[in-house]
Order: structure tokens, then C-alpha cells, then sequence
């Protein structure tokens, strides 16, 4: 267990803060570059709606300087960003991810491939459907306490799944999520959640039909999506490779999980052939 | 001495872009002989519906009575303007495009002017008295193993939108971080086109030119093929994931038609967006393509600019009509992308 008041040491670690600007507006990051490199995919940091970029960047920091790999933390400020957990007709988070790392990709090929997305909480929204958009541009996946999904099936109407729903713009997106499918559920899957994730808080979406279709909280909602996205695999004929790790006693907390659980060595030690350990 | 002074001071247009001048070392004036794809020097008689030609550079020139261009001899298919053949008379030759294609018009739109008129003055020749041509200075086919996949744009005639979606297109793959291609597979050499693929961010931008060809009217499809073939090769060696490939004019059109009729076609392109007007034009297109067992996953053009027609369209076909902005999206250009992609793993 460690102190959450001590933030490690990193001095190793060069930062250099970035602003790009695309159609869908501004997104600042944090791009965290260690001393020495290896081959493997930089990690895309996302934070959920406490919105912490930099308290991550901090803990993130000395994982890059372990590892050897870069980590790129964006902020989704409040002000540009009052949405930001998933595409929308009118917020599109997903293009400023693109932009940046398109910006990334430019100025340092070894930032050019796909890679890595953590995300917590909202962050972790965004990082699935990210993921479902652009296949191609993500090499692994670690989804930390999701308040929910869109299920990688029909079973429910989207957002929640990839059912049709009501309108012409959702259908759109049903669409838009459905044909990367299983370049999507190829990719390597881990979750993360605190198996005391279970307040159904303000910050929970509680609707009847979320409720009914992936559970009343946050840990029976992995569980539910870890199920669905490896007979999602299954179905497409794809040997998934999913798993989920719960931390024994954790909350819905970013920090708490990085200090006392390790998430972030958890998250940064994975690896696709460690993944059906 | 005196062809290399008025040479250098010509204006050359912009389908002569890949040749060596330093290979010119005569001329003749055998006009009659002159064939498809051949360099041509020709001073500017009359001006007509062209005031300016298309410069290698990228920009229009204005052209006046007795300026020198350097164009190549050419056919040329275009409703909205001309119908000309590959033939230059010493007494007097048009211009059929501005991007530089000189040849003798047969057909006219009743709306335009007049083609600008050409005097040809010489035929351009190589130290061993051959003809140039633009096919010297072609890409050289390099087969590929592993052409990317194609995304192919056709519609129902000139100016239905294909372009715009070519364009739109190339920059919603870009977006999503694709390595693209843009390429013309036919039509008459120009840089409207070449220069829109270019804006939109295209890694490689490619037309039957640099295949060798001035224009594909009227050329044997079988050399049509072989020119998309080098492009993608071409494109291929960009190390591009994916490339977007317009067909020149409308589905009926003679090349056009027999490209799309060809089975070749089918196997090559791995997508399909048709570009129309409105929703009758829609269902025709696609009931036509049906023919040969192509189906657009995708309608766009003029139609999607009116959500009703759009409507309507979708409505009669059962396919999607996406906008521009839709096309350069990023979410929507990868799903091109994935399909089209799990379309070559399928084959393989």
C-alpha cells in the first residue's frame, strides 16, 4: 500500500504540454516522455469527469520513466468540453483524440501507431467508444469503473448497444460503432473495477433501462460488459481477449486505485500475452 | 536553336507536368500522323470558351493571340463543354481542355462559346526523330502484392459530385489516420481535380496522366486497366492503406460504362459511393450498377444537399445518402476503411 500524499519521483520524465485545434475544437495534453524508450505503443490517458488530468499526468509519470514508454494525458476542460464521455451530434471528443495524436504521429514516428487507451470513469466511455470508432488506431484497451457501456451487440438501442434507436442521428452512430466490430473485439480488453464500486452516486446514469440491461452499478456493469463483449467475440468467431480485474475493496476512486491497488503499474505492465494469465 | 528559344518561352500546360524537356531535341509537322498523348507545340489563334491554360505549377495562365503553348494532341468526353477527337489539322486545331489537350471538336454544348483555337506550329520529336509522348514519361508499372483497397466514386454524369466526394473523403480517412491515395482513373487531364485531392491532404495523388494518358476517351479499356493498375502501384509504394479513386462523367459514359461492366472492376474495388442528383437518378444508378453486381454502400452529391431528397433517395434504394461533411468525418470515412479492409481479408 502506499501514500496517496506522496507522489513518486519525476525528475526522469520530460513534459511537454500541447494544444491542438481541429472542427470540433481545442484539446490541450500533457505528453510524458521518459529518458529511454521501447518499442511498445505509447499509453493515451483519459480521465473521467472530476476532469484530473494533471493528477494523472503526475502518477502516470513515473510509469513512463519504468516502462520506457510514452504517455500522452489530454485534458477535456470544462469550458471547451462540457461533454466529453462519448460522441454526440454536437460534441465530438473523438476527433480532438484524433487530431492529437495525428499531431503526434507528425513530429514523432514513434508516436505514429496505434496505441494504448486507459481511461477512468467518463474517461473510460470515451476510451470504448473511441475504440469502436477507430479499431485501427488502438492497440489495447483498459477500461477503469465505467459508469456504462455501449454493448458490442443489439441487445439494447443505442447508445446503450448497437440496437437502432429512435432517431435518424442514432442510427448514424449505431452504424459508425457496428462496422469496426470485430476489428473492435479483437483488441485486448481489461477492466478494471473496485468491487466496492457499488454507490449508485449522482454520477451514475440510472435510468430503468440501463438499470435492467447492464446493472445497477458500476462493478455489476463490468461484469456485464466483460460477458458481452466475449460473446460478441465469440459470436463473431474471434477468440476473445478480455479480461477483468477487480480491486478488492476499492471505490469509485482514480487515485485510490493508483496508490493503494497499482492500477496504473497494472495498466502499464499489461500485455496481450499476459492477458489469458 | 530557335525551337529550344520558342520552347523556353512557352507556356506549358499542366498534362505535359511529367515530361523531361531536355528530351526534345526536334520537331516535324506531320500533324496528320499525330496520335493521342503526342507533345505538341501550337500558338493561340482565337480566343474562345478556354482564356487560360492549366500551368504545371498548379495555377492558370491567361493566354492571348500568338502565345506558344505546349499541349499534348488528345480526345475529349465532356457533356458540359466538348466532344473532340485526337486529330490536329496544320490548318487549325482546338482547344478541347485547358489543363492542355489539343485536338478537333466534333460536339458543343449549346451554352458555351466556341472552343479557343490552336495554330499548330510543331510536332515534338526525340534525338532519334520519334515522337514524344506523354506515355514515355509514365509511372513504370511495378507490380504490387499488395495494392491497397480501392474506394471507388462514380455518378450519374460530369459535375454530379464526385469530386467533392473524393475530396471530402480523403480528408475524413486522413482524419481518422489513414495513409490515403486519391486518384483519377479517367477522364481528360486537368488540375481541378488533381489539386482538390492535394488540398484535402492525400499522401499520393495520382491521374491517368502520370499513367501516361492525356485523356481516356476513346483509349482501349484494356490500357484504362492497366493505368489504374500502375496508380495503385504507385500508391502502394506511398505505403498507403487505402485509396480513393474517381471515374470520370456519368455511369453511361462510353469508358465509364465499360469499366464499370468489367468484372475487373468489381474484384478491384473493395467500396462504392455514387454521386447523383436526386432520387430518381439515385435509383437508376443503383438499379444499373445491379447489373453487374455492384452495390454503393453509400449515395452522395447533389441529392444530400436537400434532406428530402435525401429521403427519398434512401427510400428507393435502401442505401445511405451522406453529405460532405459526413464523407470527411472521420467516424464515417473509417467505416470505409474497415469494410473495405475486412472486404480484402475476406478474399484472402
Amino acid at each position: 500500500m502506499k501514500d496517496a500524499s506522496i507522489l513518486p519521483d519525476n525528475d526522469h520524465v520530460r513534459t511537454e504540454r500541447i494544444t491542438v485545434c481541429c472542427a470540433a475544437g481545442r484539446l490541450s495534453a500533457e505528453i510524458l516522455y521518459p529518458d529511454w524508450r521501447v518499442e511498445s505503443p505509447p499509453l493515451l490517458v483519459l480521465h473521467g469527469i472530476s476532469r484530473n488530468a494533471d493528477t494523472l499526468a503526475r502518477y502516470f509519470a513515473s510509469q513512463a520513466q519504468r516502462t520506457g514508454r510514452c504517455v500522452i494525458v489530454p485534458h477535456f476542460n470544462k469550458q471547451d468540453w462540457p461533454v466529453f464521455q462519448r460522441p454526440t451530434k454536437t460534441a465530438r471528443p473523438d476527433q480532438a483524440l484524433l487530431e492529437l495524436l495525428n499531431y503526434l504521429a507528425t513530429r514523432d514516428p514513434d508516436l505514429a501507431g496505434p496505441v494504448d487507451i486507459f481511461g477512468h470513469s467518463g474517461g473510460a466511455q470515451l476510451a470504448h467508444r473511441a475504440a469502436m470508432l477507430y479499431p485501427h488506431r488502438v492497440s489495447a484497451l483498459h477500461l477503469a469503473a465505467a459508469g456504462w457501456y455501449c454493448l458490442p451487440d443489439r441487445s439494447m438501442p443505442y447508445p446503450y448497444g448497437l440496437a437502432a434507436g429512435k432517431g435518424v442521428q442514432d442510427l448514424k452512430w449505431v452504424n459508425r460503432h457496428a462496422i469496426g466490430l470485430e476489428t473492435f473485439l479483437r483488441l485486448p480488453l481489461t477492466l478494471y473495477i473496485g468491487t466496492h464500486d457499488t454507490e449508485r452516486d449522482d454520477s451514475l446514469r440510472q435510468v430503468p433501462m440501463l438499470d435492467a440491461g447492464q446493472g445497477l452499478t458500476r462493478l455489476a456493469r463490468a461484469h456485464c460488459y466483460l460477458s458481452a463483449f466475449k460473446t460478441a467475440a465469440c459470436a463473431a468467431g474471434i477468440a476473445p481477449c478480455a479480461k477483468l480485474i477487480e480491486l478488492p475493496g476499492c471505490v469509485h476512486d482514480v487515485v485510490e486505485a493508483i496508490t493503494r491497488y497499482d492500477l496504473a503499474t497494472l495498466v502499464m505492465d499489461s500485455s496481450p500475452d499476459k492477458m489469458f494469465l | 536553336m530557335k525551337l529550344a528559344h520558342t520552347l523556353d518561352h512557352a507556356k506549358w500546360t499542366f498534362t505535359t507536368r511529367r515530361v523531361e524537356r531536355s528530351r526534345i531535341a526536334g520537331s516535324d509537322r506531320d500533324f496528320s500522323a499525330a496520335r493521342s498523348g503526342d507533345l505538341i507545340l501550337a500558338h493561340v489563334e482565337k480566343l474562345g470558351q478556354h482564356l487560360r491554360v492549366q500551368l504545371p505549377c498548379g495555377r492558370p495562365s491567361l493566354i492571348f493571340p500568338g502565345d506558344a503553348v505546349v499541349l499534348a494532341c488528345g480526345a475529349r468526353y465532356a457533356p458540359d463543354q466538348f466532344e473532340g477527337l485526337a486529330e490536329i489539322s496544320a490548318e487549325g486545331a482546338d482547344l478541347l481542355a485547358g489543363g492542355g489537350c489539343i485536338g478537333r471538336m466534333v460536339a458543343r454544348n449549346e451554352r458555351i462559346k466556341p472552343a479557343t483555337r490552336l495554330m499548330p506550329a510543331a510536332r515534338l520529336l526525340d534525338k532519334a526523330g520519334r515522337t514524344i509522348n506523354l506515355a514515355d514519361f509514365a509511372l513504370r508499372p511495378r507490380p504490387s502484392r499488395s495494392r491497397p483497397p480501392v474506394i471507388a466514386v462514380v455518378g450519374t454524369s460530369m459535375n454530379s459530385g464526385k469530386t467533392l466526394a473524393t475530396a471530402q473523403l480523403v480528408l475524413g480517412l486522413r482524419r481518422a489516420g489513414y495513409r490515403v491515395a486519391a486518384l483519377k482513373a479517367t477522364g481528360t487531364g486537368a488540375f481541378g481535380d488533381y489539386n482538390e485531392y492535394s488540398d484535402s491532404g492525400a499522401h499520393f495523388v495520382g491521374d491517368f496522366t502520370d499513367a501516361g494518358m492525356v485523356s481516356t476517351y476513346l483509349q482501349p479499356l484494356s490500357r484504362i486497366k492497366a493505368g489504374i493498375a500502375t496508380l495503385l502501384d504507385a500508391a502502394d509504394e506511398a505505403t498507403c492503406d487505402i485509396a480513393v479513386m474517381e471515374v470520370a462523367d456519368g455511369i453511361f459514359q462510353r469508358e465509364t460504362a465499360a469499366l464499370v461492366a468489367d468484372p475487373w472492376f468489381g474484384h478491384l474495388i473493395s467500396g462504392l459511393i455514387f454521386a447523383c442528383g436526386d432520387a430518381v437518378a439515385a435509383a437508376g444508378g443503383v438499379a444499373h450498377l445491379a447489373q453487374f453486381r455492384l452495390r454503393p454502400n453509400a449515395l452522395t452529391g447533389l441529392v444530400s444537399c436537400s434532406p428530402m431528397a435525401s429521403a427519398e433517395a434512401s427510400a428507393a434504394t435502401g442505401v445511405p445518402v451522406l453529405r460532405k461533411s459526413d464523407l470527411a468525418d472521420p467516424a464515417e470515412a473509417a467505416g470505409f476503411a474497415l469494410r473495405a479492409r475486412a472486404r480484402l481479408e475476406r478474399a484472402a
